[in-house]
C-alpha cells in the first residue's frame, strides 16, 4: 500500500534559521504514526507545511498520493487536522463551531456532526459555549472537527496536551479505534511513553532532522541488547570486557557497568561474560539483560546530536 | 460562492451578543430613542419644539443615523474580517483545503446579511417618524424615501466592506476600528468643514458617498458644497472598494495561518 504521507528533502528556513532540514518522511497507511521529538524540534512546522499553512523553502510533499500544494484541496478533503492547541470561537457552542467548519467541507459533513460529537463523548455538552469547555474537552472537540471530513488521514499535533490520565487513555483508545477502521493517524508528541503506547510506527525528529524512522516493532527488534552488571572493581572489569568482540560499548553508570551487545545470542554472551569475570576473580553481584527502550534510544539520539551541534 | 459558508459567517456574527447589542443600539435603538425624546419634548413644550417630522427633520435624522450606523458597520466589518483569526479558527478553516479566497468571499454576503437589515429597520423607524407630527412642513415623498433608503443602504454596505477589507488586511479588529473611527469621525468632518477643501478632498470616501445621495438630502448636507462630479464620486468609491477588498483578499490568501 502506498504511504499516506511522503516528503522528500522537505526544508523550512526562517531567515538564517533552518527549522526543518531535508526531511524524508514516510507514513504507512493504516497505522498510528508517532512523530516524536523534543519541544522545538520542528514538529509543528512540518505539520503546518503538510497542511499548506506554511510554504516550504525546499523539497516536495505528497498527501494521500496527491502532490501538495498543486492538489492540496483534493488531498485535504480527506484529511482532518489539529495544529497546535485546538482553538474555536469561544462565544459559540461546540455544535455551532462544528457547523461552521462543516460548511467549509463537502455537504455530507453536516450530517456527521452528531456522530462525531458522540464519538468523542461531547454530545451531552454540545450546546454549551466553548468558553465553558476544559482543555480536554477542546481537544476532543478538535478530534470531532477532524472526523467531519470522514478522514483517511488524521494529523493530531500534541493531542494529549492538557489531558488528565483518564483523558489520555480515552484519546489513546479513540486513536486506536480510528486506526482499526483503516484510517491513518499521525500523532506529533514529545511524550515518549504515549507514543510507545499508541503508535505502530515512529519517526524521531531532532533539530529539524528525522534521525530515525520505522515500525516500532522493527525498531525494538533492531535495538541493541544492553547488559547491566554490578561487580567488584568495575573500572578494571570494563577494560577486560572491551576486549570482547560482541561488546560494542562499555560505560560506567552509578558504579555499574552498562554493556551494549551486538550479537544474535545476547543470552549466550551474557553467560560467557559471567564466566570470564568469575574466572578472572571478580565478584559478580548482579546481571540484567535488556533491550534499549524507545525512550533510551530517543534520549541517546537527541542528546548525542545535541552535543555534537 | 458557497451558501453554506455564507450561512456560517452569519452564524459567527449573530452569535456574538455584544456585537449584536452594540449594532442594534447604534441603529434601531438609537433612532427610536432620539425620536421618542423629540416626541416627549414636543408634547411637553409644543411652542418650542414645534414638529417631529417633515422633510427637514428626516434629513437631519438621516445624517445622524448615517454616522451612527457607520460605526455599527465598522464594528461588524472588523469582526467579520478579523474574528476567525483572533479566535484561532482561521487555521481550522484553512486545513479543510477550501480556497482561502472563497473563505474571504463568504464574509462579504455574510456580513451584509447581518448589517443591512439592521440598518434598514432603523431607516424605516426614521421614515415613519417623519410623518408623525410634521406640522406645516412637507413630508418626504415616496420616491425620496425609496431613493434615500437605497442610498443609505449603499453607504452602510460600502463602510462595512471597507472595514472588512481593512480588518482582513491588518488581522486586527481593534486597529481597524481605531483607523476607521478616526477616518469617519475626524478626517471626513474636517474636510467637510473646509471652505476650500481642494482636489485631495475628493478622494475622501465619505464625501464621495454623500455625493450620491438624493438631491433633497444633499441640499444643505455637508458634502454639498464640494462640487464633486458624479463620475468622480463613483470612481472614488470604486477605487476604495477595489483597494479594500483586493488587499483583504490578498492578505487572506497569503497569510501564514
Amino acid at each position: 500500500m502506498p504511504d499516506v504521507v511522503e516528503t522528500n528533502g522537505l526544508t523550512k528556513r526562517f531567515g538564517d534559521a533552518t527549522v526543518v532540514t531535508d526531511v524524508d518522511l514516510r507514513v504507512p497507511r493504516g497505522t498510528a504514526f508517532g512523530y516524536l521529538g523534543p519541544n522545538g524540534a520542528g514538529k509543528t512546522t512540518l505539520i503546518r507545511m503538510l497542511l499548506g499553512l506554511l510554504r516550504p523553502s525546499d523539497g516536495t510533499m505528497e498527501l494521500l498520493g496527491r502532490p501538495v500544494p498543486p492538489e492540496r484541496r483534493e488531498a485535504l478533503a480527506r484529511v482532518g487536522a489539529i495544529v497546535d492547541e485546538p482553538r474555536f470561537h469561544a462565544h459559540m457552542t461546540g455544535r455551532q463551531n462544528l457547523w461552521a467548519l462543516a460548511a467549509a467541507r463537502e455537504p455530507e459533513a453536516h450530517a456527521r456532526i452528531d456522530a462525531a460529537l458522540e464519538r468523542v463523548g461531547l454530545l451531552a455538552r454540545a450546546d454549551d459555549r466553548v468558553s465553558k469547555y476544559s482543555m480536554g474537552m477542546r481537544q476532543r472537540l478538535g478530534i470531532a472537527a477532524c472526523l467531519l471530513a470522514d478522514p483517511e488521514l488524521l494529523i493530531l499535533d500534541e493531542p494529549m496536551n492538557g489531558l488528565d490520565p483518564a483523558g489520555m487513555l480515552e484519546v489513546r483508545e479513540l486513536i486506536r479505534s480510528l486506526v482499526d477502521e483503516g484510517r491513518t493517524v499521525v500523532l506529533s508528541s514529545h511524550l515518549l511513553d504515549e507514543v510507545e503506547r499508541t503508535c505502530d510506527a515512529i519517526a524521531i525528529v531532532d533539530r529539524g532532522r528525522v534521525v530515525l524512522q520505522g515500525r516500532l516493532a522493527e525498531l525494538r527488534d533492531g535495538a541493541a541488547a544492553v547488559l547491566r552488571l554490578e561487580c567488584s572493581d568495575p573500572a578494571r572489569a570494563a577494560v577486560l570486557l572491551r576486549l570482547r568482540a560482541d561488546v560494542v560499548r562499555v560505560r560506567e553508570e552509578d558504579g555499574r557497568l552498562v554493556l551494549e551487545l551486538a550479537t544474535d545470542d545476547p543470552r549466550g554472551e551474557t553467560a560467557a561474560i559471567a564466566h570470564v569475570l568469575l574466572d578472572a576473580g571478580f565478584e559478580l553481584y548482579r546481571l540484567q539483560l535488556d533491550h534499549d527502550s524507545l525512550e533510551e534510544r530517543f534520549l541517546e539520539l537527541t542528546t548525542r546530536l545535541g552535543a555534537a551541534a | 460562492m458557497s451558501v453554506r459558508l455564507v450561512r456560517a459567517e452569519v452564524l459567527k456574527l449573530r452569535t456574538r451578543r455584544g456585537l449584536m447589542a452594540a449594532s442594534l443600539l447604534l441603529t434601531v435603538v438609537a433612532t427610536v430613542a432620539i425620536e421618542l425624546i423629540l416626541l416627549v419634548l414636543h408634547a411637553t413644550d409644543p411652542a418650542k419644539h414645534r414638529i417631529v417630522g417633515g422633510i427637514s427633520h428626516f434629513n437631519d435624522g438621516l445624517y445622524s443615523l448615517t454616522q451612527l450606523a457607520t460605526i455599527a458597520a465598522v464594528l461588524v466589518g472588523a469582526t467579520a474580517g478579523a474574528g476567525d483569526l483572533a479566535a484561532g479558527f482561521f487555521r481550522n478553516l484553512v486545513v479543510t483545503g477550501r480556497p482561502r479566497a472563497s473563505l474571504f468571499g463568504a464574509r462579504i454576503p455574510g456580513g451584509l446579511i447581518v448589517m443591512l437589515p439592521m440598518a434598514a429597520a432603523a431607516y424605516v423607524v426614521l421614515a415613519l417618524f417623519s410623518f408623525v407630527v410634521p406640522g406645516d412642513a412637507s413630508t418626504p415623498s415616496a420616491t425620496l424615501l425609496v431613493e434615500a433608503g437605497l442610498w443609505f443602504e449603499l453607504y452602510i454596505a460600502v463602510m462595512f466592506l471597507l472595514s472588512l477589507g481593512l480588518a482582513s488586511l491588518l488581522g486586527s479588529r481593534a486597529t481597524t476600528i481605531g483607523i476607521l473611527a478616526g477616518l469617519q469621525l475626524l478626517v471626513t468632518p474636517l474636510v467637510q468643514g473646509l471652505h476650500n477643501p481642494g482636489v485631495g478632498a475628493e478622494s475622501v470616501l465619505g464625501l464621495a458617498l454623500w455625493r450620491l445621495a438624493p438631491k433633497e438630502i444633499l441640499n444643505g448636507a455637508p458634502a454639498g458644497h464640494l462640487g464633486e462630479s458624479l463620475a468622480v464620486a463613483l470612481v472614488v468609491i470604486g477605487v476604495w472598494m477595489a483597494l479594500a477588498l483586493g488587499l483583504g483578499t490578498w492578505r487572506t490568501v497569503t497569510r501564514d495561518a
